[in-house]
């Protein structure tokens, strides 16, 4: 069940891949998900996205940043997403910006994007009803020290409203 | 021939795994089975499976003793969540391949042309199918030949072995399955629901679309109607009783849209809990008699 991919942050991209992010890139570019903006790198492999709290939620004008790294074979892989800096609080958002999602897991598909990716964030960032992290975050950051990428971790979907 | 003659063992409830022991069982071994078994194996005799049942079930050894009448041999797919998809490339391309059916490519064109338009209507991004659906046609155009693409049987079972070719195919049939449950989601909606508490979108997202989740009903009736082919089902389970009357074999044909429900599929799949292989008549001929025992269960959609 678990998608470590092989070594995924090592590989660079596979030509389909790279063709991918580049037809996902111009989409984005002709139509940006609403609070969202890329912020251009020269690397396709990684992206890094301005991520704007939606107006009237409790994230709102507040400003956040998710590192987008892609495996040699996305799409068929799931990108690695993580908030980078101060993540925001949220019961499903780690301190190490580690993401609770299932669809940045096992829900993971190919019909997904960066653009869907982000939407799904957003949503979740918008329909929480309190500013805190997951009741585990301690013991997870701890286990997390060593680097491991959160597509390593046995995720538990309790709740996806939240 | 009347099968429960030929068995003594009475088969008490006790005797037998259950479905959900089954089930179990077959999870434990699909993570051992991936790595050792090929995503589309050899063509074996159906006698294969005695082996594998002999110390097994009598409900199973009696199914199979019925199954040999009609199918004589069977091509594994490997145990990755993704053999329905699996088998019913292979079946289908190989089928076509042997028929050199080029009415059949041509009309599956025009079946692919409808299900790209499917999904754009659904708001699907072309660029996320685009090179999925290119694969899937390069492999129905290979499969006619006297061209310099061409594909012999030895390349096709190559393709449909190779993780990139092969996996890209079954991706575009979960795009092709997804589209045709949301583009008829109020007939599919209390299937759904009887199977889950989810949405059909939310189906679609979780069960659909991402890889290695298994298939059900709803996929093969997805997938068989928007691409206008017939498949046949086959079950090997442990439904019916050894002591009650004799063992029957239930089949399911599924029948598309507009389609005569009298017409014999050419994909058939053996299914066996939580698992789908490719099965095939026996003999050449692709008329084969069906025996009185292998119960008929057309279903018309």
């Amino acid at each position: 069940m678990s998608s470590s991919g092989y070594g995924q942050k090592e590989k660079v991209l596979s030509r389909i891949a790279a063709n991918r992010l580049q037809k996902e890139l111009t989409e984005w570019q002709v139509n940006p998900p609403c609070g969202f903006r890329h912020r251009v790198t020269d690397s396709l492999q990684r992206w890094i996205i301005e991520v704007h709290g939606a107006p009237n939620t409790l994230y709102e004008g507040e400003e956040f940043h998710l590192q987008v790294d892609f495996p040699e074979h996305y799409p068929m892989e799931a990108p690695q997403v993580v908030f980078m800096q101060i993540p925001p609080l949220h019961p499903h958002i780690y301190s190490n910006g580690h993401i609770c999602l299932d669809i940045l897991y096992d829900s993971w598909s190919p019909a997904m994007t960066v653009s869907s990716i982000c939407i799904s964030i957003l949503s979740m960032l918008s329909s929480s009803t309190v500013k805190a992290r997951p009741p585990d975050d301690d013991q997870y950051v701890r286990n997390c020290r060593n680097g491991r990428s959160p597509k390593e971790t046995r995720w538990w979907f309790h709740d996806d409203k939240v | 021939m009347n099968v429960t003659e030929n068995v003594t063992e009475p088969g008490g409830e006790q005797d037998r795994p259950r479905d959900d022991e089954i089930q179990a069982f077959h999870n434990r071994i699909r993570a051992a089975d991936a790595d050792k078994l090929e995503l589309v194996g050899d063509k074996e005799p159906l006698s294969v499976l005695e082996e594998e049942y002999k110390a097994g079930s009598p409900v199973f050894l009696a199914k199979l003793l019925i199954l040999k009448q009609s199918y004589g041999a069977i091509r594994r797919a490997r145990g990755d969540g993704n053999c329905f998809f699996r088998s019913f490339m292979f079946s289908y391309l190989e089928h076509l391949l042997v028929i050199q059916d080029e009415a059949e490519v041509a009309r599956m064109e025009k079946a692919i042309e409808i299900c790209k338009k499917t999904l754009i209507d659904l708001g699907q991004a072309e660029f996320t199918f685009e090179d999925y659906l290119a694969i899937f046609v390069e492999q129905l155009h290979g499969v006619i030949q006297g061209k310099e693409t061409s594909t012999s049987l030895e390349t096709l079972v190559e393709r449909c072995r190779d993780q990139y070719v092969s996996n890209c195919v079954v991706m575009f049939f979960r795009f092709v399955t997804s589209g045709e449950i949301r583009r008829r989601s109020e007939f599919f909606e209390p299937f759904i629901q009887g199977m889950s508490n989810m949405s059909v979108v939310q189906f679609c997202r979780s069960c659909v679309e991402p890889m290695g989740e298994e298939s059900d009903h709803v996929h093969i009736i997805a997938l068989s109607d928007a691409l206008g082919v017939p498949v046949r089902v086959v079950y090997l389970d442990q439904s019916g009783d050894m002591n009650d009357k004799p063992v029957t074999v239930n089949k399911h044909d599924f029948i598309p849209e507009g389609m005569n429900t009298a017409v014999d599929p050419d994909v058939i799949l053996l299914y066996r809990p939580g698992h789908y292989d490719i099965l095939y008549r026996r003999g050449n001929s692709g008329n084969v008699k069906h025996t009185s025992l292998e119960e008929s269960n057309v279903e018309h959609f």
